[in-house]
């Protein structure tokens, strides 16, 4: 068995409304999984129905072969969860918070301080280990919450925006850890907005929207998937005024845009495109300073498949790699 | 289960309390609601009436045992429901039976705890004589978990803070102190009242403890244990079946 989880027509109701709408997909052992969609698509409801939290309306789920409905205990010593706010004991320290969740899974005494020790120290809070959580900063509530769901040595880690509010240097720590403990082995689905961390981490990404599963591939494959939003970004020496014009008149172009001194050609078929601004050029007597050929990022993909922007702040941070070096080129 | 499998839950299920004991005792709404309020009651019911020291003392311990064990579900479940701590322990290898055990451990030590300090002080200082130990530590023991159950069952009410669990259960259990025999033996009660409190769990534990001090008791005590172990198997089954159907809302 080679499937860390497998949902099969998934479904919750609230009342009326269908939250999850009878969703099946599989999460292979060793994978991370990221798991995508727009408020309110369904991803929480997901993850509560995966991890026992919830009971589903119809479905099943299983967790290393686990039904998590009719062997949930076996299935949930299986598996870490750290869910969309830090459920830490703010009155307990660092310490107890871990060695209790310990107790939750039967371990050892000797075993379940060990492993804490081991925690604290992987995440710098060793030595604030006795003090109350509630004097912690947020980052470092999140490092513990993480910690209490990696206290079992679990198969696999379910994480529901580990990121989401964290500053740089704290994302940039979690990110690491996370391929990290993938890297030893650990199955991760990773529910998050964040498109660059999807794009940078995930090797498979299912996109939820309105309770339905609308996509599962790679994120290359998916980004693929959306031919009409490749461009070719062309800045030349010097331009005449009619050049908008005339690069819109190129066969293959569907769409000019201009881009302060840079004007874009979106088109479905970049290379023959080249080959037809090539000619254009050497006909006009025009010298190209810049050539890039662009592709859909994951943003893009997620736009297109759910008609829906991110929340503001993966936008802002898109927006802000744009300016600043462009987007992500695939040939120069 | 087997043996080893029970074991295992009843060590998870002392964990549970465990952390609740350290974390809820000394939190203002279980003293207001677990000490103030029945140490309030009962000084507002006994100044002013010229009731000897062994009548009341029964009352004391039974209020006190009513609201302080029945108060920390309400407390600790709703404020975890908030804080989504709740979910650790959906999510842990355990069944709810194990997490609600816990909790009830929690509830059952408080109220014992608390009511125990009037009992000890009553004995020790007032001259107060306890003539049935068996009748008067099955009435605690048996009242304690009950209304631990009890407190238990009201905590799976949809609702994010202990108020929105406290106001509907102060709306039971107070009414329940008229018609448990507590201000007036239920003798001296009117016929329709003393059908009413035979079904009032608070009528077996004031019986129950009275008994234990040498009182009077109306019912017998067979039929006030017998009472308090169904209630408690109620309370139980209903909290489990609550909190099942709340999984399946949420």
């Amino acid at each position: 068995m080679n499937e860390a989880v497998r949902a099969e027509n998934l479904t919750k109701f609230y009342g009326e409304l269908c939250a999850v709408d009878h969703i099946s997909f599989l999460v292979e052992k060793g994978e991370i999984f990221g798991f995508l969609g727009p408020n309110g698509a369904g991803k929480t409801t997901t993850v509560r129905m995966l991890t026992g939290v919830s009971i589903p309306t119809e479905g099943t789920a299983e967790i290393l072969g686990y039904d998590i409905q009719r062997h949930s205990v076996e299935a949930k010593a299986l598996m870490g969860v750290v869910p969309d706010i830090s459920n830490v004991y703010n009155e307990l320290s660092a310490w107890d918070n871990l060695t209790f969740t310990g107790r939750l899974y039967s371990m050892p005494k000797a075993d379940r301080e060990n492993r804490a020790r081991e925690l604290l120290e992987l995440f710098g809070l060793f030595d604030r280990r006795h003090e109350k959580v509630e004097t912690y900063s947020r980052g470092m509530k999140r490092r513990i919450c993480i910690a209490m769901a990696l206290i079992n040595r679990s198969s696999i880690l379910f994480l529901d925006e580990p990121t989401s509010g964290l500053d740089v240097q704290s994302v940039l720590a979690i990110r690491k850890l996370i391929r990290k403990l993938n890297g030893d082995g650990l199955s991760i689905f990773l529910t998050t907005h964040n498109m660059e961390e999807v794009s940078q981490m995930c090797d498979r990404v299912a996109i939820i929207n309105k309770g339905k599963i609308v996509a599962v591939d790679t994120p290359e494959k998916l980004k693929r998937t959306i031919v009409s939003l490749q461009s070719i970004e062309v800045a030349f020496e010097k331009t005449t005024q009619n050049i908008g014009e005339d690069l819109k008149g190129l066969q293959n172009v569907n769409e000019v845009a201009k881009h302060g001194d840079k004007y874009r050609l979106f088109t479905g078929n970049p290379s023959t495109v080249l080959a037809e601004l090539w000619d254009y050029t050497t006909a006009n007597g025009l010298k190209i300073i810049t050539l890039n050929t662009l592709g859909p990022n994951l943003e893009d993909v997620f736009v297109e498949i759910t008609g829906t922007k991110p929340r503001q702040g993966s936008t802002e941070r898109r927006v802000g790699v744009r300016r600043g070096m462009g987007r992500r080129r695939r040939q120069n | 289960m087997s043996g080893r499998r029970l074991l295992r839950e009843a060590k998870v299920a002392w964990a549970i309390g465990e952390k609740d004991i350290r974390i809820y005792y000394a939190s203002p709404p279980s003293l207001m609601f677990g000490i103030l309020f029945p140490f309030s009651m009962f000084l507002s019911f006994i100044i002013g009436r010229n009731m000897p020291i062994t009548r009341a003392i029964p009352i004391l311990i039974a209020q006190t045992l009513f609201f302080a064990s029945s108060s920390i579900g309400p407390i600790t479940i709703p404020l975890e429901r908030r804080m989504q701590t709740f979910d650790r322990f959906l999510s842990a290898p355990v069944s709810l039976w194990t997490v609600l055990l816990g909790k009830t451990v929690a509830g059952f030590i408080y109220g014992m705890g608390i009511s125990i300090i009037p009992m000890a002080v009553s004995t020790v200082f007032l001259g107060s004589e306890v003539t049935s130990l068996t009748a008067l530590a099955a009435g605690m023991i048996l009242s304690a978990f009950g209304f631990a159950a009890m407190g238990i069952m009201f905590a799976s009410l949809p609702g994010q803070g202990p108020g929105q669990v406290l106001m509907p259960l102060n709306f039971v259990r107070i009414p329940l102190l008229f018609v448990s025999g507590i201000f007036m033996p239920v003798k001296d009660l009117p016929f329709w009242a003393q059908i009413a409190s035979m079904f009032s769990p608070l009528t077996h534990t004031i019986e129950l403890i009275r008994l234990g001090f040498g009182g009077e008791n109306f019912f017998g005590s067979s039929v006030n244990v017998s009472v308090l172990a169904i209630y408690f198997a109620v309370f139980v089954l209903v909290g489990i079946r609550f909190h099942i159907i709340n999984q399946k809302r949420e």
